[in-house]
């Protein structure tokens, strides 16, 4: 490392505007419930101490943390519920849905089914104030990571869209919820809160789709928080679909009690610059995590990823396999890391990263890893990263297939053992479709 | 009268991989309706001039010429030579996960068929009709392509695409290797299927037990890329009882004596 100098990351000021003391104080004006400004203050406290992230970071040694415009973004003021519907033609797949714009949220029940069930969608501060008891373990909860990070503290300090789903014990929930982001308003900052609790023996799903318009530059700082009691079984997809002059920073935490099973599929394919970050926890005996993801990034897009992979109970269960191209100038980034707690024996963990790299100058780094504190456990990673298999493009054009053809049957088909993870048909078209769209651009 | 003039034809053909000459000059044609059998010991060259035929861009033809009813073969792009009606059933098909037969297949005969195309309901019509002929389970067509398929089974699915994409010229490079006489029973049905005035065929093997299923007319045998005795059904049995070393004895006295 010697005599290497390292970029200096431009500075963003601890305190931005609207981001700062007199931001926080205008957030809590909105704020109605008493415990939502006490978890807000708190995150704040943290943020204040915490230092941006940089360069040196090994988190984001390889997505220098000034790429992301955050100083130049107003905060959008809390989002309110009201009357913003359009109708979207993915409605009818699911029970409840909810539709997001820049000027606020609606929630609509497609049928009774969500009802009958007991299902709760709340907006996060309705919940907070009419069921503080059924809100509070599972708001910066133990699904978080302490100490916290500079974006977790930012989100749980200023989110300005947060939403409240719940499933009482036993519940079985087919069709479940779609999300649906739409958001517009150019520099504008979104920072969505997502708090998911499936109670024991319940089995729920629900989907994010996420937009923006390719020519406005826009930021959001996500963060999901997800808790599977025993038993349950709940899963998250989340397309992430923001126009080509959005960036994204997303920290997303999920936890499985005993014998619960979390799953979670990550679809990547918009934004200028995107950091995810989401930790499994298999923190009960004998539950699973899956994790999947499929991440494209073509033209100048940048694309980071980690994940983790918590085994903090034995006999636990985690199976990761993310899936990325690269094309044009594009770059992408996977890190990944199986962790096993002290205690955590007879687990299994696999973690498989394959990486597609369609053209010279575009770039896949991938970078597994194990942290691991205990013995008695299978564990593998592995990862592959090049181009298409010359014998397989051979052999389908050998049956008639131009080269273009026998090309995007062989991308597409790469991501397949992904795609048929996603329950709606869809959403596996759309996925088709944007990988069909980034071949031909 | 049935016309003599070759329709396949490979003349003085040379091609080299990484460097290395394989192919030293292969003399070789066929008339229309014919079924030639091509043998010769391991490494002797036969698989890559299959591959030569289908246009792999592995191998870089050297010299010489490939001819299918009066077009220049090697000028072609291997999905050009399949959509003029040439045909390889590979000795290693490669597993294409993530593809499933049936959308493969569909893709293969549209790209294949030009203006006679079949809509998906025909198509899936007479797949299901081959799938029938060739003794092999429905589920195969949702499956990923040769993903995790028997060796057997991979042999039936080049045979299933044979019938498909309904070649006039096939080359099968060892089809037979390693199906027990059930599958290949099967597997000659399917090609007997094809055979026919109109459909040449040359079928590349080890062993002359698929002889006794698919009768060639004539049979070549391929020694250290050269083409070393060619002729008729007799040879079949000749090499049955004797193996290749006269082929070789003979070859070698021929090329001395040059
Ligand atoms: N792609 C390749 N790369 C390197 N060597 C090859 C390749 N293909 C064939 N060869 C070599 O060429 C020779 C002939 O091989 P092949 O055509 O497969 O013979 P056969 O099918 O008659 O057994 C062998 O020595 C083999 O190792
Ligand atoms: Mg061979």
């Amino acid at each position: 490392m010697t005599g290497m100098t390292i970029a200096q990351p431009e500075k963003i000021d601890t305190l931005l505007p609207g981001l700062d003391n007199e931001g926080l104080a205008r957030v809590q004006a909105e704020t109605p419930s008493k415990l939502l400004q006490e978890k807000r203050a708190a995150a704040y406290a943290d943020y204040r101490q915490l230092a941006w992230p940089t360069v040196r970071d090994e988190e984001w040694r390889r997505t220098d943390p000034s790429l992301f415009p955050l100083a130049e973004m107003q905060r959008l003021p809390d989002l309110a519920a009201q009357d913003v519907w359009t109708a979207h033609p993915w409605d009818a797949e699911f029970d409840v849905v909810v539709a997001v714009r820049p000027d606020g949220f609606a929630i609509r029940h497609q049928n009774h089914t969500a009802r009958e069930l007991g299902i709760t969608v709340l907006p996060l501060a309705e919940a907070a104030a009419t069921r503080p008891d059924g809100v509070e373990p599972y708001l910066r909860g133990k699904a978080l990571p302490t100490p916290s990070g500079k974006f977790e503290a930012l989100n749980d300090a200023f989110w300005n869209f947060g939403l409240f789903l719940h499933l009482p014990a036993g519940v079985q929930w087919e069709r479940g919820l779609l999300v649906r982001y739409e958001m517009d308003q150019p520099d504008s900052l979104l920072i969505p809160r997502l708090v998911v609790v499936a109670e024991p023996q319940s089995r729920g799903m629900m989907v994010e789709r996420l937009q923006s318009p390719d020519d406005i530059r826009f930021m959001a700082v996500p963060q999901r928080e997800l808790y599977v009691q025993e038993g349950a079984d709940f899963k998250l997809v989340s397309l992430q679909e923001w126009g080509l002059n959005s960036y994204q920073v997303s920290n997303d935490w999920g936890l499985a009690e005993r014998d619960a099973n979390l799953n979670w599929i990550t679809l990547n394919f918009g934004s200028a610059r995107s950091k995810m970050k989401f930790g499994g926890d298999v923190a009960g005996p004998n539950s699973a995590a899956d994790m999947d993801g499929i991440f494209f990034a073509s033209g100048e897009q940048h694309m980071d990823q980690r994940t983790l992979q918590i085994h903090s109970s034995p006999d636990t269960y985690s199976r990761l396999l993310y899936k990325g191209a690269v094309k044009d100038v594009g770059r992408s980034v996977y890190q990944g890391l199986i962790i096993a707690r002290p205690g955590a024996i007879r687990v299994d963990a696999y973690q498989t990263n394959n990486n597609l790299v369609l053209n010279e100058g575009a770039r896949a780094d991938s970078i597994p890893g194990l942290l691991i504190d205990a013995d008695d456990l299978k564990c593998s990673h592995g990862s592959t990263t090049g181009n298409l298999d010359p014998e397989q493009l051979f052999y389908l054009r050998s049956r008639g297939l131009s080269e273009a053809a026998a090309r995007r049957a062989l991308i597409q088909g790469f991501f397949e053992e992904v795609i048929d993870r996603i329950p709606q048909a869809v959403i596996r078209e759309q996925v088709h479709q944007h990988i069909e769209q980034k071949m031909e651009s | 009268m049935t016309d003599k003039t070759p329709y396949f034809e490979i003349k003085d053909l040379h091609a080299a991989t990484e460097g290395k000459p394989i192919l030293k000059g292969v003399n070789l044609s066929m008339v229309k309706g014919e079924t030639h059998a091509l043998m010769g010991p391991n490494g002797s060259g036969k698989s890559t001039l299959a591959n030569v035929i289908m246009g792999h861009p592995a191998y870089e033809v050297t010299a010489g010429k490939i001819i299918f009813e009066g077009q220049n073969v090697l000028e072609m792009e291997p999905e050009e030579r399949a959509q003029a009606g040439i045909f390889l059933a590979f000795q290693y098909p490669v597993a294409i996960p993530g593809v499933s037969v049936a959308k493969f297949l569909k893709s293969a005969h549209d790209a294949t068929h030009g203006k006679k195309k079949l809509n998906p309901a025909a198509f899936l019509k007479q797949l299901r009709e081959h799938i029938k002929y060739l003794e092999v389970d429905d589920a195969f067509i949702n499956r990923y392509l040769n993903d995790g398929f028997s060796g057997g089974e991979k042999k039936r699915m080049e045979i299933l695409q044979m019938l498909t994409l309904q070649p006039r010229f096939a080359v099968m490079d060892e089809t037979d290797s390693g199906l027990d006489i059930d599958a290949l029973k099967v597997v000659s049905k399917g090609v007997n299927k094809l055979t026919g005035p109109d459909f040449g065929l040359l079928v590349i093997t080890h062993y002359e037990r698929i002889l006794r299923y698919i009768h060639p007319d004539h049979l070549h045998i391929l020694i250290d890329g050269q083409v070393a005795q060619s002729g008729g059904p007799e040879l079949v049995k000749k090499l049955e009882e004797e193996g290749y070393d006269w082929v070789r004895e003979e070859f070698g006295q021929e090329v001395l004596a040059h």
